[in-house]
Protein backbone atom coordinates (compact mmCIF):
# COMPACT_ATOMS: atom_id res chain seq x y z
CA UNK A 1 0.00 0.00 0.00
CA UNK A 2 1.39 3.48 -1.23
CA UNK A 3 1.91 5.75 2.15
CA UNK A 4 -0.99 8.56 2.76
CA UNK A 5 0.59 11.30 1.37
CA UNK A 6 2.22 9.62 -1.74
CA UNK A 7 -1.29 9.03 -2.97
CA UNK A 8 -1.82 12.50 -2.85
CA UNK A 9 1.61 13.22 -5.21
CA UNK A 10 3.41 14.42 -2.15
CA UNK A 11 7.19 14.21 -2.42
CA UNK A 12 9.77 14.44 0.48
CA UNK A 13 10.35 18.27 -0.12
CA UNK A 14 7.38 19.68 -0.36
CA UNK A 15 5.98 16.91 2.82
CA UNK A 16 8.55 18.96 4.87
CA UNK A 17 7.60 22.48 3.73
CA UNK A 18 4.03 21.87 4.39
CA UNK A 19 5.20 20.44 7.83
CA UNK A 20 7.17 23.54 8.46
CA UNK A 21 4.20 25.65 7.66
CA UNK A 22 1.79 24.00 10.04
CA UNK A 23 4.04 24.40 12.64
CA UNK A 24 4.95 28.07 12.10
CA UNK A 25 1.13 28.67 11.81
CA UNK A 26 0.26 26.55 15.12
CA UNK A 27 3.46 28.71 16.74
CA UNK A 28 2.36 31.74 15.84
CA UNK A 29 -1.41 31.15 16.66
CA UNK A 30 -0.47 30.23 19.60
CA UNK A 31 1.94 33.48 19.80
CA UNK A 32 -0.68 35.62 19.26
CA UNK A 33 -2.96 34.24 22.30
CA UNK A 34 0.47 33.63 25.03
CA UNK A 35 1.97 37.33 24.17
CA UNK A 36 0.82 40.40 25.87
CA UNK A 37 2.51 43.18 23.56
CA UNK A 38 0.58 44.48 21.54
CA UNK A 39 3.17 44.63 18.92
CA UNK A 40 4.31 40.92 19.40
CA UNK A 41 0.91 40.53 18.89
CA UNK A 42 1.00 42.10 15.07
CA UNK A 43 4.52 40.06 14.98
CA UNK A 44 2.66 36.63 15.54
CA UNK A 45 0.19 37.21 12.87
CA UNK A 46 2.78 38.05 10.13
CA UNK A 47 4.35 34.81 12.04
CA UNK A 48 1.21 33.28 10.37
CA UNK A 49 1.19 34.93 7.17
CA UNK A 50 4.40 33.78 6.84
CA UNK A 51 3.36 30.10 6.69
CA UNK A 52 0.56 30.91 4.72
CA UNK A 53 3.40 31.98 1.67
CA UNK A 54 5.62 28.80 2.25
CA UNK A 55 2.24 26.69 2.19
CA UNK A 56 1.06 28.67 -0.96
CA UNK A 57 5.40 28.06 -2.49
CA UNK A 58 5.26 24.43 -1.83
CA UNK A 59 1.80 23.28 -3.31
CA UNK A 60 2.79 25.80 -6.31
CA UNK A 61 5.73 24.03 -6.82
CA UNK A 62 3.80 20.30 -6.48
CA UNK A 63 1.65 21.34 -9.42
CA UNK A 64 4.04 22.94 -11.49
CA UNK A 65 2.07 26.28 -10.80
CA UNK A 66 3.59 30.14 -10.51
CA UNK A 67 -0.59 30.92 -9.34
CA UNK A 68 1.23 29.45 -5.70
CA UNK A 69 4.08 31.94 -5.87
CA UNK A 70 1.90 35.12 -7.40
CA UNK A 71 -0.24 34.62 -4.68
CA UNK A 72 2.45 35.14 -2.47
CA UNK A 73 3.40 38.34 -4.01
CA UNK A 74 -0.25 39.95 -2.95
CA UNK A 75 0.63 38.62 0.57
CA UNK A 76 3.47 40.43 0.88
CA UNK A 77 1.26 43.60 0.00
CA UNK A 78 -1.25 42.64 2.81
CA UNK A 79 1.48 41.99 5.27
CA UNK A 80 3.09 45.48 4.24
CA UNK A 81 -0.29 46.96 4.66
CA UNK A 82 -1.14 45.66 8.23
CA UNK A 83 2.43 46.28 9.36
CA UNK A 84 2.01 50.45 8.72
CA UNK A 85 -1.85 50.46 9.71
CA UNK A 86 -1.47 48.14 13.04
CA UNK A 87 2.03 49.84 13.95
CA UNK A 88 0.30 53.26 13.53
CA UNK A 89 -2.81 52.19 15.92
CA UNK A 90 -0.25 50.65 18.32
CA UNK A 91 1.91 53.82 18.59
CA UNK A 92 -1.59 56.12 19.34
CA UNK A 93 -2.68 53.36 21.74
CA UNK A 94 0.90 53.86 23.10
CA UNK A 95 0.87 57.67 23.68
CA UNK A 96 -2.67 57.20 25.22
CA UNK A 97 -1.44 54.20 28.06
CA UNK A 98 1.73 54.45 28.13
CA UNK A 99 1.96 50.88 28.18
CA UNK A 100 2.08 48.26 25.43
CA UNK A 101 0.25 45.88 27.26
CA UNK A 102 -2.67 44.74 25.57
CA UNK A 103 -4.47 44.35 28.86
CA UNK A 104 -4.57 48.20 29.31
CA UNK A 105 -7.39 48.09 27.29
CA UNK A 106 -9.66 45.40 28.41
CA UNK A 107 -12.40 47.84 29.32
CA UNK A 108 -12.80 48.56 25.91
CA UNK A 109 -16.44 47.22 26.07
CA UNK A 110 -17.71 49.71 27.56
CA UNK B 1 -15.90 4.21 -1.57
CA UNK B 2 -14.16 6.44 0.97
CA UNK B 3 -12.62 5.25 4.54
CA UNK B 4 -14.56 7.18 7.06
CA UNK B 5 -12.35 9.54 8.91
CA UNK B 6 -11.76 8.54 12.43
CA UNK B 7 -9.32 10.43 14.75
CA UNK B 8 -8.15 7.71 16.26
CA UNK B 9 -6.35 6.52 12.45
CA UNK B 10 -3.80 3.91 13.02
CA UNK B 11 -1.21 5.78 10.22
CA UNK B 12 -2.06 9.19 11.68
CA UNK B 13 -1.94 8.33 15.47
CA UNK B 14 2.31 8.99 15.30
CA UNK B 15 1.33 12.41 14.24
CA UNK B 16 -0.71 12.96 17.18
CA UNK B 17 1.63 11.82 19.56
CA UNK B 18 4.55 14.00 18.13
CA UNK B 19 2.35 16.93 17.58
CA UNK B 20 1.70 16.92 21.83
CA UNK B 21 5.43 15.89 22.48
CA UNK B 22 5.80 19.57 20.27
CA UNK B 23 3.31 20.98 22.25
CA UNK B 24 4.69 19.91 25.70
CA UNK B 25 7.70 21.05 24.93
CA UNK B 26 6.35 24.63 23.98
CA UNK B 27 4.14 24.62 26.94
CA UNK B 28 7.62 24.04 28.83
CA UNK B 29 9.16 26.65 27.34
CA UNK B 30 6.28 29.25 27.41
CA UNK B 31 6.33 28.59 31.47
CA UNK B 32 8.77 31.79 33.16
CA UNK B 33 10.48 30.12 35.62
CA UNK B 34 13.52 28.28 36.32
CA UNK B 35 16.21 28.31 32.97
CA UNK B 36 16.85 24.30 33.54
CA UNK B 37 13.01 23.42 32.68
CA UNK B 38 13.25 26.17 29.86
CA UNK B 39 16.15 24.41 28.28
CA UNK B 40 14.43 20.96 29.22
CA UNK B 41 11.00 22.18 27.33
CA UNK B 42 13.20 23.35 23.96
CA UNK B 43 14.78 20.35 23.43
CA UNK B 44 11.34 18.08 24.12
CA UNK B 45 10.03 20.93 21.43
CA UNK B 46 12.44 20.30 19.05
CA UNK B 47 12.03 16.32 19.37
CA UNK B 48 8.86 16.63 18.83
CA UNK B 49 9.24 18.63 16.09
CA UNK B 50 11.80 16.05 14.60
CA UNK B 51 9.50 13.41 14.76
CA UNK B 52 6.93 15.20 13.34
CA UNK B 53 8.72 15.61 10.05
CA UNK B 54 9.95 12.09 10.51
CA UNK B 55 6.31 10.64 10.61
CA UNK B 56 5.76 12.86 7.79
CA UNK B 57 8.49 11.86 5.76
CA UNK B 58 7.34 8.29 6.61
CA UNK B 59 4.06 9.10 4.55
CA UNK B 60 5.15 10.89 1.91
CA UNK B 61 6.20 9.67 -1.53
CA UNK B 62 9.67 9.35 -3.32
CA UNK B 63 12.59 12.20 -2.69
CA UNK B 64 12.11 14.76 -5.17
CA UNK B 65 15.39 15.03 -7.53
CA UNK B 66 15.36 18.97 -7.36
CA UNK B 67 14.47 19.47 -4.08
CA UNK B 68 16.77 18.51 -1.49
CA UNK B 69 15.51 17.03 1.86
CA UNK B 70 18.52 17.53 4.21
CA UNK B 71 18.50 21.28 3.30
CA UNK B 72 14.83 21.68 3.43
CA UNK B 73 14.60 19.91 6.88
CA UNK B 74 17.80 22.08 8.23
CA UNK B 75 15.91 25.16 7.59
CA UNK B 76 12.61 24.13 8.98
CA UNK B 77 14.43 23.51 12.29
CA UNK B 78 16.13 26.91 12.13
CA UNK B 79 12.53 28.50 11.31
CA UNK B 80 11.14 26.86 13.73
CA UNK B 81 13.84 27.48 16.43
CA UNK B 82 13.23 31.62 15.29
CA UNK B 83 9.65 31.07 15.81
CA UNK B 84 9.50 29.41 18.69
CA UNK B 85 12.11 32.45 20.18
CA UNK B 86 9.68 34.65 18.48
CA UNK B 87 6.55 33.86 20.85
CA UNK B 88 8.82 32.76 24.37
CA UNK B 89 11.72 35.45 24.23
CA UNK B 90 11.17 37.92 27.12
CA UNK B 91 12.50 41.15 25.13
CA UNK B 92 10.15 42.46 22.01
CA UNK B 93 13.24 43.89 20.40
CA UNK B 94 15.29 40.12 20.39
CA UNK B 95 11.47 38.99 19.47
CA UNK B 96 12.00 40.83 16.38
CA UNK B 97 15.12 39.75 15.58
CA UNK B 98 14.18 36.34 16.18
CA UNK B 99 12.03 36.92 13.38
CA UNK B 100 14.04 37.85 11.59
CA UNK B 101 16.03 34.65 11.65
CA UNK B 102 12.56 33.10 10.76
CA UNK B 103 12.03 34.86 7.75
CA UNK B 104 15.60 33.66 6.32
CA UNK B 105 14.73 30.26 6.86
CA UNK B 106 11.37 30.38 5.03
CA UNK B 107 13.67 32.61 1.99
CA UNK B 108 16.13 29.77 1.89
CA UNK B 109 13.25 27.22 1.80
CA UNK B 110 11.66 29.16 -0.94
CA UNK B 111 15.39 29.34 -2.86
CA UNK B 112 14.97 25.27 -2.45
CA UNK B 113 12.01 25.12 -3.89
CA UNK B 114 12.48 26.81 -7.34
CA UNK B 115 10.93 30.44 -6.24
CA UNK B 116 13.69 32.67 -6.49
CA UNK B 117 12.38 36.07 -7.12
CA UNK B 118 10.52 35.42 -4.03
CA UNK B 119 12.78 34.31 -1.69
CA UNK B 120 14.48 37.31 -2.59
CA UNK B 121 11.56 39.58 -2.38
CA UNK B 122 10.73 37.98 1.77
CA UNK B 123 14.16 39.02 2.33
CA UNK B 124 13.91 42.60 0.69
CA UNK B 125 10.21 43.30 1.93
CA UNK B 126 10.11 41.29 4.99
CA UNK B 127 13.23 41.52 7.00
CA UNK B 128 14.40 44.23 5.31
CA UNK B 129 11.08 46.83 5.22
CA UNK B 130 8.65 45.38 7.40
CA UNK B 131 10.83 44.21 10.86
CA UNK B 132 12.75 47.07 10.26
CA UNK B 133 9.49 49.42 10.48
CA UNK B 134 8.44 46.92 14.27
CA UNK B 135 12.54 47.71 15.46
CA UNK B 136 11.44 51.15 14.55
CA UNK B 137 8.43 51.48 16.67
CA UNK B 138 9.23 48.43 19.10
CA UNK B 139 11.97 51.10 20.08
CA UNK B 140 10.64 54.17 19.48
CA UNK B 141 7.72 53.36 21.83
CA UNK B 142 9.63 51.76 24.37
CA UNK B 143 12.35 51.21 26.41
CA UNK B 144 13.60 48.39 29.01
CA UNK B 145 13.24 49.12 32.69
CA UNK B 146 16.47 48.89 34.18
CA UNK B 147 17.17 47.87 37.53
CA UNK B 148 18.84 49.36 40.60
CA UNK B 149 22.46 47.91 39.11
CA UNK B 150 21.73 48.86 35.18
CA UNK B 151 20.93 45.17 34.38
CA UNK B 152 18.05 45.51 31.47
CA UNK B 153 15.45 43.59 32.40
CA UNK B 154 11.90 42.87 30.57
CA UNK B 155 8.54 44.33 31.41
CA UNK B 156 5.84 41.62 33.07
CA UNK B 157 3.54 41.81 30.42
CA UNK B 158 6.43 40.68 28.05
CA UNK B 159 7.87 37.93 30.76
CA UNK B 160 4.79 36.50 32.13
CA UNK B 161 2.57 34.44 29.33
CA UNK B 162 -1.57 34.65 28.90
CA UNK B 163 -3.04 31.58 29.52
CA UNK B 164 -0.36 29.52 27.79
CA UNK B 165 -1.77 26.56 28.75
CA UNK B 166 -4.83 26.70 26.39
CA UNK B 167 -2.83 28.50 24.01
CA UNK B 168 -0.88 25.57 23.29
CA UNK B 169 -4.11 23.25 24.14
CA UNK B 170 -5.72 24.90 21.02
CA UNK B 171 -2.41 24.91 19.09
CA UNK B 172 -2.32 21.26 19.18
CA UNK B 173 -5.93 20.90 18.21
CA UNK B 174 -4.94 23.28 15.13
CA UNK B 175 -2.09 20.87 14.28
CA UNK B 176 -4.05 17.59 14.94
CA UNK B 177 -6.74 18.75 12.60
CA UNK B 178 -4.02 19.74 9.84
CA UNK B 179 -2.94 16.08 10.18
CA UNK B 180 -6.95 15.05 9.79
CA UNK B 181 -6.78 16.98 6.44
CA UNK B 182 -3.63 14.95 5.28
CA UNK B 183 -5.87 11.68 5.46
CA UNK B 184 -8.46 13.14 3.72
CA UNK B 185 -6.11 14.37 0.88
CA UNK B 186 -5.54 11.52 -0.93
CA UNK B 187 -9.22 11.09 -1.21
CA UNK B 188 -10.14 14.10 -2.73
CA UNK B 189 -6.76 13.91 -4.66
CA UNK B 190 -7.91 10.35 -6.43
CA UNK B 191 -11.59 12.13 -6.79
CA UNK B 192 -10.20 14.82 -9.45
CA UNK B 193 -6.94 13.27 -10.40
CA UNK B 194 -8.12 13.11 -13.86
CA UNK B 195 -9.39 16.37 -14.02
CA UNK B 196 -6.00 17.46 -11.83
CA UNK B 197 -3.62 15.86 -14.91
CA UNK B 198 -5.97 17.48 -17.82
CA UNK B 199 -5.84 20.92 -16.09
CA UNK B 200 -1.58 20.37 -16.17
CA UNK B 201 -1.70 19.68 -19.74
CA UNK B 202 -3.63 22.03 -20.73
CA UNK B 203 -1.21 24.85 -18.33
CA UNK B 204 1.76 23.06 -20.11
CA UNK B 205 0.56 24.33 -23.88
CA UNK B 206 -0.29 27.16 -22.38
CA UNK B 207 3.44 28.10 -21.06
CA UNK B 208 4.64 26.51 -24.15
CA UNK B 209 2.35 29.22 -25.90
CA UNK B 210 3.61 31.87 -24.52
CA UNK B 211 7.04 31.06 -24.60
CA UNK B 212 7.44 32.65 -28.21
CA UNK B 213 6.13 35.75 -27.00
CA UNK B 214 8.98 36.21 -23.67
CA UNK B 215 11.88 34.92 -26.33
CA UNK B 216 11.48 37.85 -28.60
CA UNK B 217 12.71 39.88 -25.78
CA UNK B 218 16.09 37.65 -25.21
CA UNK B 219 19.48 38.23 -26.07
CA UNK B 220 21.03 36.89 -29.32
CA UNK B 221 22.47 33.33 -28.73
CA UNK B 222 21.00 32.79 -25.28
CA UNK B 223 19.93 29.41 -24.55
CA UNK B 224 16.26 28.64 -25.69
CA UNK B 225 16.11 25.79 -22.50
CA UNK B 226 16.53 28.57 -20.13
CA UNK B 227 14.33 30.94 -21.74
CA UNK B 228 11.32 31.45 -19.00
CA UNK B 229 13.18 31.82 -15.96
CA UNK B 230 11.38 31.90 -12.55
CA UNK B 231 11.10 36.45 -12.44
CA UNK B 232 9.67 36.04 -16.32
CA UNK B 233 6.73 33.10 -15.11
CA UNK B 234 5.71 34.85 -11.94
CA UNK B 235 5.96 38.14 -13.80
CA UNK B 236 3.61 36.79 -17.06
CA UNK B 237 1.33 35.25 -14.24
CA UNK B 238 0.75 38.27 -12.21
CA UNK B 239 0.46 40.65 -15.27
CA UNK B 240 -1.45 38.44 -17.37
CA UNK B 241 -3.69 36.13 -15.35
CA UNK B 242 -4.34 38.51 -11.99
CA UNK B 243 -4.21 42.24 -13.47
CA UNK B 244 -7.26 43.18 -11.60
CA UNK B 245 -5.94 41.69 -8.21
CA UNK B 246 -2.90 43.92 -9.23
CA UNK B 247 -4.81 46.50 -9.42
CA UNK B 248 -6.03 46.15 -6.10
CA UNK B 249 -2.55 45.24 -4.27
CA UNK B 250 -2.11 48.96 -5.62
CA UNK B 251 -5.74 50.42 -4.00
CA UNK B 252 -5.02 48.18 -0.81
CA UNK B 253 -1.67 49.56 -0.64
CA UNK B 254 -2.27 53.32 -0.89
CA UNK B 255 -5.52 53.05 1.75
CA UNK B 256 -2.71 51.79 4.08
CA UNK B 257 -0.64 54.16 3.25
CA UNK B 258 -3.94 57.14 3.67
CA UNK B 259 -4.48 55.22 6.77
CA UNK B 260 -1.40 55.36 8.16
CA UNK B 261 -0.77 59.45 7.58
CA UNK B 262 -4.13 60.07 9.19
CA UNK B 263 -3.51 58.07 12.20
CA UNK B 264 -0.13 59.74 12.49
CA UNK B 265 -1.41 63.42 11.91
CA UNK B 266 -3.89 63.60 14.28
CA UNK B 267 -1.82 61.83 17.28
CA UNK B 268 0.76 64.47 16.62
CA UNK B 269 -2.14 67.54 16.73
CA UNK B 270 -3.50 66.24 19.66
CA UNK B 271 -0.55 65.57 21.76
CA UNK B 272 0.38 69.58 20.98
CA UNK B 273 -3.06 70.79 21.87
CA UNK B 274 -2.67 68.79 25.38
CA UNK B 275 0.69 70.16 25.97
CA UNK B 276 -1.12 74.13 25.36
CA UNK B 277 -3.68 73.54 27.02
CA UNK B 278 -1.77 72.18 30.52
CA UNK B 279 0.61 75.10 30.04
CA UNK B 280 -2.60 77.60 30.03
CA UNK B 281 -2.18 79.14 26.82
CA UNK B 282 -5.65 77.67 25.45
CA UNK B 283 -6.19 76.01 22.22
CA UNK B 284 -4.20 75.98 19.65
CA UNK B 285 -5.57 77.73 16.62
CA UNK B 286 -4.27 76.01 13.54
CA UNK B 287 -2.83 77.69 10.31
CA UNK B 288 -1.48 80.31 11.87
CA UNK B 289 2.00 81.49 11.09
CA UNK B 290 4.41 81.45 13.68
CA UNK B 291 5.69 84.87 13.61
CA UNK B 292 2.36 85.76 14.66
CA UNK B 293 0.91 83.54 17.27
CA UNK B 294 3.69 84.69 19.70
CA UNK B 295 1.23 86.29 22.10
CA UNK B 296 -1.97 84.26 22.30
Amino acid sequence: MTPLLAQAGLTQGVTVALVLSAALFTIGLIGFLVRRNMILMFLCTELMLQAASIAFIAFGRMREDTGGQTFVIFILTVAAAEAALALGLVVLLYRRRETLSAEAWQELHE
Amino acid sequence: MSPTPTFMNAPLMPWYIAAAIGAAGLLMVLRPGRAAMRRAGAVIGLAGFGLLLAESLKLAGPADQSISTPFMMAFAAVGVIGAVRVVTHPRPVFAAIYFILTVLAAAATFLVLDAEFLAFALIIVYAGAILITYLFVLMLAHQSPEDEIGHIGAEDYDRVPREPFVAVLLGFFLLASLGSAIERGPELARENAAAATARLAERKAEAAKSMPRLTVALPEGSNPSDAVSNVQMVGLDLVAKYPASLELAGVVLLMAMFGAVVLARRQIELGEDERRKAAGMGGMVLDVPEHERGGA
